[in-house]
Parts: structure tokens; C-alpha cells; sequence
């Protein structure tokens, strides 16, 4: 397993967010999230990622501590320096982009890799163009972002995670910031990705593209895991009524 | 007192005021991002008490600030202040334009996208690398013109220095007035403050045009 979340509990000021989630991802799968709004998908991924912290439960890479719950029942994480480690291990897609406007592309790629893992500049380079190739933009290495279309800026965000070199790759609503005609565009990258065997969890509104490059699907409502499983089971054949009136509503 | 003896004292007077203007600024960005930084401090205590320097700076005019660094040591502790007009001078521009400044880096700080910081947190920046390479230039960015308009203000406030009998151009303009019963040394301070600013709204836009390279 490359993550092991166990009996993970999240609140934001009494609003419990996530009740006891446990959910783990093997080498090379592509699980799809897919839920309502409010559900308690992205705080998942956040808490994976370290960008929140957990109130209780256990995270484990690689079969290794990064949090868990003393006696006290409080949730404890590793060393901030051995965090960084944890860190390292994952990357992370926001909804939003995030790029560093005052960067180039080129420079959006290298500068973590220069900078934090001490890589050099030529190899940094070089892996980032390699990228810029597989995402079908190297002409655009020079730009700057806001020269760029939505779906451009997308796939240079996922080119920047992947320059990390991390183990998993988690996608926060990759697509719903992007016009209609755009999201094709991310979504074919993320398919390649998955045709590679990366390791991915997609938390994603796009049914189709859920059910065609997933293999397996959570769906998540009310901070809860109501049901998980192969996607064509999950689709065509939803055991939960909650999951069938959720997917009702984007068969319309 | 001829044109040119008049010109050339006032010259000396203006390059005095020069002094004062480079050594405010060189003092005052700094120090106004450590103010910044500490009224964003984790300790209640060193938010209150930049939060409070920043009140009364703010709350009370320069010229009585000067009055009380100059006189300050004198009245409160007997000290005596020969020698003590220049550093007095300098220390109280320094400290009410960094009050200033802090607040306007603030708002430059606060007006950065959390999705900035998330980046960077996601991708192993230290807290120190993500300030100094991707929150801090940005912020430089997007304060300039609000820097601007402070160093403009800071150009004509150089003259409160008269308030020290310091001899910048504004109290060399006001005595050889006085003295020639003459309006031309007012011309001429007039003149000079405007080719100054002149010179720095000049400057300020080649940095605002330099960092245009991105949105």
C-alpha cells in the first residue's frame, strides 16, 4: 500500500467533516471520489496531503507511520522533519491550479525540485521538459501563466506535482474550474497518467471519466465511505440507496 | 546674497535633504516588513505591541514625533542632546514610516491567494522559501504604487526637519528668505522638491514596468 488512512476523524468547529474513514491505495491503482459537495472529499485529500491536520485516526506511507492517536486520543504526527519525508511522497492537484504566476512554466517545474530536493538545475530541466512533452505543452515552457488557457495551466499544475517525483498523486476537482470544452484536454493527461500506472485518487465530478480510468470508486456523503468498490458496480449496480439517488441526478 | 550663492547653499541644504530621504527609506522598508511580520506574530503580546506602535505612530503628527526624539532624553532623563539632532531626526522618520509601510505590506501579505501558500506547502517549501520566493516577490508587485505614493510624501515630509532647525533646503529657504526679505529661496526649494519627486516618480515606474512580465 502507498497510503493507509485508518478510522480518520476530522472536525471543523464541532462540524464533524470526516467520521471514521479508513481507505487505502496500492501501487499503480486509480481511485475515483466521487460524492456531493460538502462531503468531505476534499478534506480527505487534504488531510492525505498534510495540509490539514487529523483529530484522530492513523495515516501510514508506505507502510510507515506519519500520524496516529495516543492514549489520550489525540492525534499525534511524526517530527516536522520527518514530515517533510512524508511530504515527498505525495503530490497534490488543486482545483484552483495554484501556479506561481511570477514563474515561468519552466521554472514552476524546477524550482522545488532545485530548491528543496537539491536536484540539479540540468537534470531538473531536463525532467521538466520531458514533462512539458508528455502534457503536450513544451512550446509553452517559456510562458508565463496567465498566458495560458485554464486547461494549459491545469495540465503545467499536474506537470509541477509530477516533477516531485512523488509516489501518489491526489487531484482535488482537477476539471470544475475549467470550461466545458477544457476539461477534455486535463482529463486526457489523467488517463495517460493512469495508462503509466501511476498511483492516483481523483476526487472528480466527471461520472464517465470516474467510471472509465478508475479501478474502484468511494462514494462519499455526510463524512462517511457509504460505498466503494469496481466502478461498474458501483455505476450500473449501486447497492446503496443514497448512491443510487446520488448518480440519478447525473444521469438527468 | 547673489542667485548663485543662494543656489549653491540651498543645493548643500537639499543635499542634506537627500540624506534624510535615503537614510529614511533605507531604514523604513525593512523595517516596516519586520513590523509587519511581528503584528502577524504567534505571541498576543508582540501583536499588541506592534499593533499599538503602529496606533500611536499613526495617531500623532510627525512633527511632534521629531520633538519628542529630539527633546525626548533631555526632559526625561537629563541626558544632554548635543550631537543628538541628526539621530533624533533620523530614528523618528525611520520609525513612523516603517509603521507606515508595515501596514501597507500587510495588505500586500493578506491580498496573497491561501492556494499560494498550500502550493508551497504541498511541495516542500520551508516556511522561509516560501516567503522569500514566491509570497514576497508578489507582494512587491502589487504594493507599488501604495510604496510610490509613500515616497513621494516622504520627499516633501523631509522638510518637518526644520522643526529641528536642521539645515535641509526647507529651513535654508525659510532663514535666507528672512534674512534677504527675498521669495525667490522658496522658488527655488519649490523647484527642487518637485525635480526630486520627479525623479522618483520616474524611477518607481521603471520598477512597477520591470515587474509587468507577469499577472
Amino acid at each position: 500500500m502507498i497510503i493507509e488512512m485508518k478510522n480518520i476523524q476530522k472536525q471543523f468547529g464541532g462540524l464533524e467533516v470526516l467520521r471514521d474513514i479508513s481507505f487505502g491505495v496500492d501501487n499503480g491503482e486509480v481511485v475515483s471520489i466521487i460524492g456531493p459537495s460538502g462531503s468531505g472529499k476534499s478534506t480527505l485529500l487534504r488531510c492525505a496531503t498534510f495540509l490539514e491536520t487529523i483529530d484522530g485516526g492513523e495515516i501510514l506511507y508506505m507502510g510507515e507511520k506519519a500520524a496516529h492517536t495516543d492514549e489520550s486520543g489525540k492525534a499525534v504526527y511524526v517530527h516536522h522533519k520527518d514530515l517533510r519525508r512524508f511530504r515527498s511522497y505525495c503530490g497534490l492537484v488543486f482545483q484552483q491550479f495554484n501556479l506561481f504566476p511570477h514563474y515561468s512554466v519552466l521554472k514552476n517545474l524546477t524550482d522545488a525540485p532545485i530548491e528543496v530536493q537539491h536536484r540539479s538545475r540540468e537534470e531538473a530541466e531536463e525532467s521538466a521538459m520531458e514533462l512539458l512533452r508528455k502534457m503536450g505543452i513544451a512550446d509553452k515552457a517559456k510562458a508565463y501563466p496567465y498566458q495560458l488557457s485554464g486547461g494549459q495551466q491545469q495540465r503545467v499544475a499536474i506537470a509541477r506535482a509530477l516533477a516531485m517525483k512523488p509516489q501518489i498523486l491526489f487531484f482535488d476537482e482537477p476539471t470544475s474550474a475549467l470550461d466545458p470544452e477544457l476539461t477534455g484536454e486535463v482529463l486526457k493527461v489523467i488517463r495517460q497518467l493512469a495508462d503509466e500506472k501511476m498511483t492516483m485518487v481523483v476526487v472528480t465530478h466527471e461520472m464517465p471519466f470516474a467510471k472509465a480510468v478508475s479501478n474502484r470508486v468511494i462514494f462519499m456523503d455526510g463524512g462517511v465511505i457509504v460505498e466503494q468498490g469496481d466502478p461498474r458496480d458501483v455505476f450500473d449496480d449501486p447497492k446503496e440507496e443514497r448512491t443510487k439517488q446520488f448518480l440519478r441526478v447525473f444521469e438527468r | 546674497m547673489s542667485l548663485s550663492t543662494m543656489l549653491s547653499t540651498m543645493a548643500a541644504g537639499m543635499l542634506r535633504t537627500c540624506g534624510i530621504f535615503i537614510l529614511t527609506l533605507a531604514g523604513s522598508l525593512p523595517l516596516g516588513m519586520i513590523v509587519a511580520l511581528l503584528r502577524k506574530s504567534h505571541f498576543p503580546v508582540v501583536r499588541l505591541l506592534t499593533r499599538a506602535y503602529i496606533s500611536v505612530i499613526r495617531g500623532t503628527p510627525l512633527m511632534l514625533q521629531l520633538l519628542v526624539w529630539y527633546f525626548g532624553p533631555y526632559y526625561l532623563f537629563g541626558l544632554s542632546i548635543r550631537g543628538w539632532r541628526f539621530p533624533a531626526l533620523i530614528i523618528g522618520f525611520v520609525l513612523n514610516y516603517a509603521a507606515y509601510f508595515a501596514e501597507i505590506y500587510r495588505g500586500g501579505i493578506e491580498s496573497i491567494p491561501v492556494g499560494q501558500y498550500e502550493a508551497c506547502e504541498v511541495l516542500g517549501y520551508s516556511k522561509s522559501q516560501t516567503f522569500m520566493r514566491i509570497i514576497l516577490p508578489q507582494v512587491i508587485k502589487r504594493i507599488m504604487p501604495s510604496v510610490t505614493n509613500e515616497v513621494i510624501t516622504l520627499v516633501k515630509d523631509t522638510s518637518l526637519a526644520f522643526t529641528l532647525a536642521y539645515q535641509e533646503v526647507f529651513s535654508l529657504a525659510k532663514q535666507i528668505s528672512a534674512s534677504q526679505t527675498s521669495f525667490t529661496p522658496f522658488v527655488i526649494a519649490g523647484v527642487f522638491y518637485f525635480l526630486a519627486n520627479y525623479v522618483v516618480a520616474f524611477v518607481m515606474e521603471r520598477i512597477e514596468k520591470a515587474l509587468d512580465y507577469y499577472r
